[in-house]
Order: structure tokens, then C-alpha cells, then sequence
């Protein structure tokens, strides 16, 4: 396990609304899950083998890997949802297997597929209720979260006529409906279009600005290394590497320059200054921009022209 | 030149204020055990069933039955209210227990697949509650079917007996008192006694038992299908193993081995045949108050083994 800097937590960083704990948001001691294979007790299937891993509160931890590489089992564990066949996980402190350790956290699985006669208000009123809300308070807090994901206008309509995309955004406000510390979202973007993954990924970093600390499962890393402040990958149920983004993903001896406006005779001049020292230019290149952000900019203005017409 | 907005997600402005202030008052202390949790897993659940096109199938499956019945009667007055409560019954019967068997077997296995069970146990939500959310639920379902399946049967009962007494009155007109308040006590009689009711509880205790016993089943099965099949296995079992049981014990009279194998299948299989009180009633056969209240404990003991093991089995479950 690498051992991460502690982070202080200042009302501007992060510490959901200044309760601030010792304990780290997660902690997870060589947690090991074995599924068992029928009618061969001997034999079983490793899915997470001697995990250790310690979130500290505030923070964005990103959870990556294939398919089949122990992500979802890992948080189920996390959760409470699975049990270990070995280790144990506790959440700011608390035993995971404990129920009242799920007080501080909202969780978001894969390809949520909720109840479809409900409708989103609905949907939200239930997960409220069941965390010990009710009358005005859970009223204040539906109309706050529908607000936040953009659904205010669709409150009345059932889940099933929802888009994934909004499915998606009612499982993250149904998630954080009881103000959890802790989000753990599964694959939050799995089958979402680019500007519903944007909106997703807008809403996390709005966690992360608040103080909440997020631990999302993702095999999409141009996103992850978007939002994430470490990562943890795992392959096999192994974690092989993990600590903070910048730190894992830096080239040590290389170095990107990006210059506006630069006439040809400077981009001349900095080469030959690069040519007579010891170093070298190993690129050069115009500087692009990305397919997600062609994407979103090209369907933004098609939708303004469509009404516009 | 393409130019990229910081956040085509725009995020209001006043939430953080308003999320922040929410913070101090979301601070709710965990118990552990809580009534309103319990509440909203029902409510939740009766909400699901009521929105299933099933459920209405079946009444109206039912409240038709009922009205034929008025047809199928073109004998004397005490036979018509015989066959009308016979059917009636019978078709309460068997409609609650249909129901309990089809809407308990979907409920879980369907939220697992669906994941909704997840999102659910994620919440501070221990698992025996949730168990117990969705037991009640279907028993209140049932509760709302026999309900308005009995008042239904009732109405119709009543209303053949005025068209009776009217009938009655029609032709004895000119009789002497007597003859005519006999005839009409012996109508009233024959149409509404009040074994009815306990006999319409017992029915309802009997669906519970089966509803109950159907959780059970699907904490461990994998297909809603699995379960129905296994309870129409159970259903008829537990109608005649009580029969099979007298007789095997009066043919082969008992060794030791016979007797413990008879007994555990009486445990594993509810004796159905004990909730059957509609032969008797329909005799006009009085029920006796001890045979109802142990008819009624037997349901509820039965009912709430099945949902105690039910919560057992799914507590271990790995999701």
C-alpha cells in the first residue's frame, strides 16, 4: 500500500461543512473475497486478493481496471453488500458490516435501474424516507437535489420514460438525498452520451468543492484522470499501482510547453536554443482540441439551431 | 475556433448556501430499529403491486366469478345461496392465494436484478427490515383483495336475499303472519350467518401463511418461475398431506421411522386443508371459536416462521 500524505481539511478544501474526522473516509486492511464455486468447495474464485487502501475525507479516488477485475465486488464490500472472506473495510471509522456505518454514505451502482412506476420525486421521497427524513425537510431537500441534477421539470414524470442519462442523475440525487460524507458511484457514466457524462462529471467535481469525499469505479480513464486526485488500479483483484494522479501519470524528464500566438521565427529560435543545449525536442505539434469537447460544441449548436427554427 | 464552455452543466448558484445550512439539520441519529423505515418498504411495495396490471386482472377475475354465480342458481333459495357462497368463497380462496404466490415471488429477485436492492441496502436500512417492509406490504395487498373481494360477495349475497324476501312477499300475499315471518326468518337464515366472517379471516390468514412462505422460497431461488412452480408443488402438498398422512398411518401402522418422516413433512409443509373452513360454512356447520382461534394462531404461527426464516436466509445472502 502506498502511503498517501495526509490532507488538512479546510472549510475552502473540502470536510463536508466542517466535520472533519480523523478517521480516513475509507479504510480498507487486506480484504480479500473468494466466491465459492458450486459443488467444488475446494476450489473458489479469487475476485479481490489482500486489498488495502485508505481514502482520506475530502478526496476524489478513483478505482480502475477492466472488466472482471474486482472493482464492483471491492465496493460492494465497502458497502456491506458482500461480505469478506478475509480483511475488513470500515467507513470514517466504522465497521462496514455495521448498518449504521451506511448513515455517511450515498451509493450510485451500475446501470441503476430503479422502481419505473415511481416517478423521480417519488423515487426521491422513498430513499428519504428510508434514511429517516420526513415533512418539510424531506420536501426542502427533493425540490434542492431535482434542482441540482436538472430535473425539476421531469419530477412528475415516471422513471420509466426517463432517458439513461436522467436515470443516471436521479440514482446520484437519490444518492446524496441524506447528505452523505461519502459517495460511491459504480461505473457513474457506463452507456451515458458524451454531454450526459460532462454533466456528470460536472456534478462530482461540485461534490468534491463541497467537501464530499467520492470513490468511483471507472474503466473510462480519460475521465478519471479528469477528476480524480488518486487512483488505484487493479487488475486480477490485485491492486498494482496507486497513489495520486499527477505523480503516477508524470514522465520525470519531459517537459510540454503550449504557446499562443507564437510567429514561425520564435518556434525557430526556441528549437535551435533546444538543439544547442543538452536536451531534446521530441515533438512539435498544433495543439488540438479533444473529440468530447468537438462533440459537445457541435450538437450544442445544432440544438440552437434547431430552435431557433 | 471551437470554444469550450467551463461547465455546460450549469449548477445552481444559491445550492451550496442552502446545502450547507441543510447540513446541521441532516444529522439524524441512527436507531435501530425504526417503524417509519418499515412504513416506507410497504408503502413502497403495496405502491408496486397496485401498479401491476396482475392485481386487477385477478379481481376482476374474482368480482366476475361472483356474478356468475347469480346466474348458476336456478334452484330453490337455500341451494342459490349455498352454490353463491360456495363459489364465492371458493373463488376468494383461491384468488388470494393465487395473488399471495405471484406478487411475493417476484419482489426480490426482482430487486436484485434490477439492482434496486443495492441502492436500498446501501441506506442505513438493516436487512431484516426490508424483509419485513415487503412482507407487510403484500399482506396488506391481500388484506385490500379479501376486502373488496368479501364486500363484493357480500353485496351480492344481500341483494339476492332482498330480491328473495321480495319474491317471497310477492306470493304469500294473503297468508297469515306467521306463516310469513317464518318463511322470511328461514331465508335470512339460509342467506347471511355469521360463520362468514371468521371463515373470510381464516382465508386471509391462509393467503398470509402462503405469501409469507413464498418469500421464503424466493430468498433462495433463482427465477420468479422456480418459485411459483415450487409453491403450486407446496399448495397441493399442503391440501393433501394431511389426508395422506390419516391414511398412511391407518395402513401401515407406524414404525418409528414413518412417523419422524410424516413429521417432517408436516413441518416443511403447511397443513392447508386445516385453513379450509368454506365446506362448513357452506353446510351451515357453526365454527366453533376454538376451532378458529386455533385455525388463526396455526396462520399466524406459520406466517411468521416463514418470514423469520425468509429474513434468516437473505441476512447471509451475498448480493
Amino acid at each position: 500500500m502506498t502511503d498517501s500524505p495526509r490532507r488538512l481539511v479546510t472549510p475552502e478544501s473540502g470536510g463536508g461543512g466542517g466535520r472533519a474526522e480523523a478517521s480516513p473516509a475509507v479504510a480498507v486492511q487486506r480484504l480479500t473475497k473468494i466466491f465459492p464455486v458450486p459443488l467444488h468447495p475446494a476450489r473458489g474464485i479469487v475476485a479481490v486478493k489482500d486489498l488495502n487502501l485508505r481514502i482520506e475525507a475530502g478526496e476524489v479516488f478513483g478505482l480502475l481496471g477492466p472488466n472482471g477485475s474486482g472493482k464492483s465486488t471491492t465496493l460492494k464490500m465497502i458497502l456491506g453488500l458482500v461480505s469478506p472472506t478475509r480483511g475488513r473495510t470500515e467507513i470514517f471509522g466504522r465497521d462496514s458490516r455495521l448498518v449504521e456505518s451506511r448513515e455517511a454514505v450515498g451509493f450510485l451502482p451500475e446501470n441503476p435501474y430503479f422502481y419505473k412506476y415511481l416517478s423521480g420525486e417519488e423515487t426521491l421521497r422513498f430513499f428519504g424516507r428510508l434514511c429517516g427524513l420526513r415533512g418539510a425537510r424531506l420536501k426542502e431537500r427533493i425540490n434542492e437535489l431535482l434542482e441540482l441534477v436538472g430535473l425539476t421539470r421531469a419530477r412528475k414524470r415516471r422513471l420509466g420514460t426517463y432517458s439513461k442519462g436522467m436515470l443516471q442523475r436521479i440514482g446520484l440525487a437519490q444518492a446524496l438525498i441524506h447528505d452523505p460524507r461519502l459517495v460511491v458511484l459504480d461505473e457513474p457514466t457506463a452507456g451515458v452520451d458524451p454531454a450526459g457524462s460532462r454533466e456528470i462529471r460536472d456534478l462530482i467535481l461540485d461534490l468534491k468543492r463541497r467537501g464530499i469525499t467520492v470513490l468511483l469505479s471507472s474503466h473510462l480513464l480519460a475521465q478519471a484522470q479528469e477528476i480524480c486526485d488518486r487512483v488505484g488500479i487493479l487488475a486480477d483483484g490485485v491492486l498494482v499501482r496507486e497513489g495520486h494522479l499527477r505523480e503516477l501519470i508524470a514522465i520525470e524528464n519531459q517537459t510540454e510547453l503550449v504557446i499562443a500566438d507564437a510567429s514561425p521565427q520564435l518556434v525557430s529560435e526556441i528549437e535551435s536554443v533546444i538543439n544547442r543545449s543538452n536536451a531534446k525536442l521530441i515533438e512539435r505539434r498544433k495543439s488540438t482540441t479533444t473529440l468530447e469537447r468537438l462533440f459537445l460544441e457541435a450538437t450544442k449548436n445544432d440544438k440552437r439551431m434547431t430552435k431557433s427554427e | 475556433m471551437v470554444v469550450i464552455p467551463d461547465s455546460c452543466f450549469v449548477i445552481p448558484s444559491s445550492f451550496d448556501i442552502r446545502a450547507s445550512s441543510f447540513i446541521g439539520l441532516m444529522e439524524t441519529r441512527y436507531r435501530a430499529f425504526s417503524i417509519s423505515r418499515i412504513l416506507a418498504i410497504t408503502l413502497n411495495t403495496l405502491t408496486e403491486l397496485t401498479r401491476l396490471r396482475v392485481f386487477y386482472v385477478l379481481l376482476v377475475f374474482a368480482l366476475l366469478l361472483i356474478g356468475s354465480s347469480i346466474f348458476m342458481a336456478q334452484f330453490s333459495f337455500q341451494q342459490e345461496f349455498q352454490i353463491l357462497k360456495d363459489v364465492s368463497l371458493g373463488a376468494i380462496s383461491i384468488f388470494t392465494s393465487l395473488l399471495a404466490i405471484v406478487a411475493t415471488a417476484r419482489l426480490l429477485p426482482q430487486d436484485i436484478e434490477d439492482r434496486t436492492v443495492y441502492t436500498i441496502l446501501a441506506k442505513p436500512v438493516p436487512r431484516f427490515e426490508y424483509v419485513l417492509g415487503k412482507i407487510t406490504g403484500v399482506l396488506l395487498l391481500l388484506a385490500i383483495s379479501t376486502l373488496v373481494m368479501s364486500a363484493a360477495f357480500l353485496a351480492v349475497l344481500y341483494l339476492r336475499e332482498q330480491a328473495v324476501i321480495h319474491a317471497t312477499l310477492r306470493q304469500m300475499v294473503g297468508a297469515p303472519p306467521e306463516q310469513l315471518a317464518d318463511a322470511l326468518r328461514e331465508i335470512r337464515s339460509s342467506a347471511l350467518n355469521i360463520d362468514i366472517f371468521p371463515g373470510i379471516i381464516i382465508i386471509y390468514l391462509k393467503a398470509c401463511l402462503l405469501a409469507a412462505l413464498t418469500l421464503f422460497v424466493s430468498t433462495f431461488a433463482t427465477t420468479n418461475i422456480f418459485t411459483i412452480v415450487v409453491m403450486v408443488f407446496i399448495y397441493f402438498i399442503g391440501h393433501l398431506q394431511a389426508t395422506a398422512r390419516e391414511y398412511w398411518l391407518q395402513e401401515h401402522s407406524s414404525g418409528l421411522l414413518t412417523r419422524v418422516f410424516l413429521a417432517i413433512v408436516a413441518l416443511l409443509f403447511p397443513d392447508l386443508q386445516a385453513f379450509n373452513l368454506v365446506d362448513d360454512i357452506v353446510a351451515g356447520t357453526a365454527i366453533s371459536l376454538a376451532l378458529f382461534i386455533k385455525t388463526a394462531l396455526l396462520g399466524i404461527f406459520y406466517t411468521t416462521m416463514y418470514t423469520l426464516l425468509a429474513a434468516f436466509v437473505f441476512y447471509g445472502k451475498e448480493l
